[in-house]
C-alpha cells in the first residue's frame, strides 16, 4: 500500500480563483467556474462533458455555468454546486499531472484551505468533495496556510483579501482560535457589486455587466488618489462609449475599509500588550483583492491611530495560499497522514 | 531557525488533532440534515409530553397570575373559536408511533438565527433618566448582531427592522415561519434603586421570584394572546426537548456577555461606577419564549436604571461590544451543538 509514491498538494479553494501547488513542482491556477453543456447541440459543439475555468467562462452562453463557492464556502444544499466543486478539485489535481481516478501509482495527500471562520459543516462539505480525489486530507484555515508558507507564525497579522471573503488572522504561535481570526464578507465580490450599482446609477444608459465590471476592477482598483483617471469603454445605445468611473471605483474600493480597519483594531486589541507593537510592524497583505493600489499605505495610515505600523504585500499573492498548503503537506509527519484518510470513518483500518 | 521548526512541529500536531476530530465526527450524510433534525427533536419532545404536562400545570400555576390576568369570558370564547395556535396542536397519530432517533442527525444544527429586538413603536420599553429608550437601543444592538452573525455565515431573521410595535405573538410567528434554529430576544433591564449594573439571560421556565413575575408581566404586555392560548402553549413547550438546548444557549450567551462586559477596554471609561454583576441564567415565563418553537432565550444585556450603563449605552462602541458578546455566545453554542451530537435532550 505504501509502495505508492506520495504526491503532496496544497490547494487554495477560492471563490474567484483556485490554485494548486504540488510537490512535483507543478503550480496552476484556474478561475473557479464549472459549466456543463446545456444540451446535445452544445455538447457536440464543445466536444466536452464539462468545462472548467476561463474556458467555461468564455463558453458560458452554451453552458449551465456554476461558480460553486460563495463567500469562500461550498454553496449549501445545491447538488449541482457540490458536483461542480468536485469537478474543480479533480481538474486542479489533473493539472498537477495526476489522474485522481487512477491513483495506483500515486497516493495524493492534500491540504485544502478554507475561510478562517468556516464551521465544521463547511469543512465536512470539503471533506466530502475530496473523497475519491485525494487519499488523505488536511483542512486548514486559509490565513494559517498563508502564514505557514511565509514562515510568519509569530507576532504577525495576515490580511487575506480574496473574492468572497477577507480573512484576518493574528499568528500567536498557536493554531488560530476564534479570538485570533475574523472573516468578513466585504471582499472582491462585494466591491464588484458595489461598483456595478454605482456605475448603473451614474450611467444608466450604458449597458454593463458584472463580468465587465469585475474586469475593470482587476485593472484599475485603488484607494486614495488615482494614478490616472479610470476610463473604460461600454456600449451606450449600441455605440462603444468612453466612461470615466474614477469616482465610482474609489467609492466602491474604499467601502471595504471601515469593517477591515475595525476588525484589524479589534484583533490587535486582543493581542498581549507586550507584543502589539511587533504585530503592528508585521502586517501582511495577501490575496487577489489585497492588490488594490494604495491599500497598504492606507492601512498604515490607519495604524497611526494606535502607534503606527508596517503593512507589506506578499510577493506572490496568487500562490501564497496553495504554497503554504504544500509546505504543511510536506512537513506533516508520515504517520499522521495515515489518520487522515478521506474514506468514510466506519470502514476503519 | 530551530525555534521555528519546533513551533511548526507543534502547530502541525495541533492541526492534525483538529482534523482527526473532524474525521471522527463526519456523519454519514451531510445533506438535508435540518429537516431531519426538526422531526427528530419534535418526536423526542412528544415522547416526554405526558410527564411534562403534569409537571407544568403545577409549576406554572403561581407564575400565571401576573402574566395574564384571567378574564373568563374572553378565554372561553377563544377556546370555542380556536386561533392560529390550534394549528400547532399535535396530531394523535404521530404520538402513537415514535420512531427511534438517529443521533447523527443532531450535529450541524444551527444555521438560521432569529434576532428579536425588544419593544418598538409606541411600546418604548424602559427609559433612562436621560431620555434613552429601550426600544431604540435593542434595535441598534440587534442590527449589529445581525451583521456579525451574517459575517460568520449564519442566516439571520429579524422580528422587526424598524421602530414599530410588533406583538409578541407576531414575533414568535416570524421566527417560527422562517424555521429559525435559535431565537435570541434582546432587552434592557430596569432594576429599582439604580445601583445595580448587570446582565442576565433567561430561558423559559417557572419562577417563584415575585420580582421576575413583575418583569415578565412588563415584557409580556401587548402579547396578542388570550389566557387559553397561553396555557396550551405552555403545555406544549414544557414538553419540548428544546428546554435543555435553551438553557445551554442561555449559559453560553450569559457567560459571553459577562466576560466581555466585566472587563471593558480602556477606551470605554466606566466613570468609577459599581462593578458589573453577573445576575446569571434564570428561568421566567416570558411569552416570547413560550411561543417560539426553537431554543429561545431572552437576554437583558444592560440596565437602563443605572446611570453608568445609560451613559455607556449612548456610545456606539459599547453597543458594538455588547453585540459582539451576543454573537460570540451564539457562535459558541453553535460550535458546541455541532461537536456534542449525542446530547439530544
Amino acid at each position: 500500500m505504501s509502495e505508492r509514491q506520495a504526491l503532496h498538494v496544497g490547494i487554495d479553494l477560492g471563490t474567484s480563483r483556485s490554485s494548486i501547488s504540488a510537490s512535483n513542482g507543478q503550480r496552476h491556477v484556474v478561475e473557479s467556474y464549472v459549466g456543463w453543456p446545456l444540451d446535445m447541440v452544445a455538447r457536440k459543439v464543445l466536444k466536452k462533458s464539462v468545462l472548467i475555468g476561463r474556458e467555461a467562462l468564455e463558453q458560458r452562453t452554451m453552458l449551465d455555468l456554476h461558480r460553486p463557492l460563495e463567500e469562500g464556502l461550498i454553496k449549501d444544499g445545491s447538488e449541482k454546486d457540490e458536483a461542480a466543486v468536485r469537478e474543480l478539485l479533480r481538474h486542479l489535481v489533473q493539472l498537477a499531472g495526476v489522474d485522481p481516478s487512477d491513483r495506483s501509482d500515486f497516493q495524493i495527500r492534500a491540504v485544502v484551505g478554507v475561510p478562517a471562520e468556516a464551521l465544521r459543516v463547511n469543512k465536512q462539505q470539503v471533506r466530502k468533495a475530496m473523497q475519491g480525489i485525494a487519499d488523505n486530507l488536511l483542512i486548514v484555515s486559509e490565513p494559517f496556510a498563508v502564514a505557514y508558507g511565509l514562515e510568519e507564525l509569530l507576532h504577525t497579522m495576515i490580511i487575506d483579501i480574496g473574492a468572497g471573503t477577507t480573512d484576518i488572522c493574528v499568528m500567536k504561535g498557536r493554531l488560530p482560535t476564534e479570538d485570533d481570526q475574523r472573516t468578513l464578507t466585504q471582499a472582491g465580490d462585494s466591491i464588484d457589486e458595489h461598483l456595478f450599482r454605482l456605475i448603473r446609477e451614474r450611467h444608466p444608459q450604458a449597458s454593463v455587466s458584472l463580468h465587465m465590471v469585475r474586469g475593470w476592477k482587476e485593472e484599475g482598483s485603488f484607494v486614495g488618489e488615482p494614478l490616472s483617471p479610470i476610463l473604460v469603454t461600454a456600449p451606450v445605445a449600441g455605440k462603444p462609449t468612453r466612461l470615466d468611473i474614477t469616482a465610482e471605483m474609489r467609492q466602491a474600493c474604499e467601502a471595504i475599509l471601515p469593517p477591515l480597519v475595525e476588525s484589524m483594531f479589534d484583533l490587535l486589541s486582543r493581542v498581549d500588550p507586550e507584543y502589539q507593537e511587533r504585530v503592528r510592524q508585521n502586517v501582511v497583505l495577501s490575496g487577489g483583492t489585497g492588490l488594490i493600489r494604495g491599500l497598504g499605505p492606507r492601512l498604515e495610515r490607519e495604524l497611526q491611530a494606535v502607534g503606527g505600523g508596517k503593512v507589506r504585500v506578499v510577493r506572490d499573492p496568487i500562490y501564497v495560499g496553495s504554497d503554504g498548503g504544500l509546505a504543511i503537506a510536506q512537513d506533516a509527519p508520515e504517520g499522521d497522514w495515515e489518520k487522515l484518510s478521506t474514506d468514510e470513518p466506519k470502514r476503519g483500518k | 531557525m530551530a525555534r521555528v521548526d519546533r513551533l511548526k512541529q507543534r502547530l502541525l500536531r495541533e492541526l492534525v488533532e483538529q482534523n482527526v476530530e473532524l474525521v471522527a465526527g463526519l456523519p454519514r450524510k451531510t445533506l438535508k440534515r435540518r429537516r431531519r433534525l426538526r422531526l427528530g427533536s419534535s418526536l423526542l419532545g412528544l415522547a416526554l409530553l405526558p410527564v411534562a404536562l403534569l409537571a407544568s400545570s403545577r409549576l406554572f400555576a403561581p407564575a400565571l397570575g401576573p402574566v395574564a390576568p384571567p378574564v373568563d369570558g374572553s378565554a372561553a370564547s377563544r377556546v370555542s373559536n380556536p386561533g392560529r395556535t390550534e394549528g400547532r396542536e399535535i396530531p394523535e397519530a404521530r404520538l402513537a408511533a415514535p420512531r427511534p432517533i438517529d443521533p447523527s442527525v443532531f450535529p450541524l444544527a444551527v444555521r438560521r438565527i432569529a434576532i428579536d429586538p425588544g419593544h418598538g413603536g409606541a411600546a418604548v420599553g424602559t427609559r433612562a433618566a436621560s431620555g434613552l429608550y429601550e426600544k431604540d437601543i435593542t434595535l441598534d444592538i440587534a442590527r449589529r448582531v445581525r451583521r456579525l452573525l451574517e459575517e460568520a455565515s449564519f442566516e439571520v431573521v429579524m422580528t422587526r427592522e424598524e421602530d414599530r410595535a410588533v406583538s409578541l405573538r407576531e414575533r414568535a410567528r416570524i421566527a417560527n415561519e422562517a424555521q429559525s434554529d435559535l431565537f435570541v430576544s434582546i432587552h434592557l433591564n430596569w432594576i429599582a434603586g439604580g445601583n445595580t449594573r448587570g446582565v442576565e439571560t433567561y430561558y423559559l421556565g417557572p419562577t417563584d421570584d415575585p420580582e421576575l413575575d413583575r418583569l415578565a408581566a412588563l415584557e409580556n404586555r401587548d402579547s396578542g394572546y388570550a389566557v387559553a392560548d397561553f396555557r396550551r402553549l405552555l403545555d406544549q413547550v414544557y414538553a419540548g426537548a428544546r428546554l435543555d438546548s435553551s438553557r445551554r444557549l442561555a449559559e453560553s450567551i450569559d457567560g459571553s456577555l459577562f466576560r466581555s462586559l466585566s472587563r471593558l477596554p480602556s477606551h470605554l471609561p466606566t466613570s468609577g461606577g459599581s462593578e458589573i454583576a453577573d445576575r446569571g441564567v434564570k428561568t421566567a415565563p416570558f411569552l416570547v419564549l413560550v411561543s417560539t418553537e426553537m431554543p429561545a432565550v431572552l437576554a437583558e444585556v444592560s440596565c437602563l436604571s443605572n446611570e453608568t450603563e445609560a451613559e455607556l449605552l449612548t456610545k456606539p462602541l459599547y453597543r458594538q461590544y455588547i453585540a459582539e458578546a451576543l454573537a460570540r455566545g451564539v457562535r459558541r453554542y453553535a460550535l458546541a451543538a455541532e461537536s456534542a451530537p449525542e446530547k439530544g435532550t
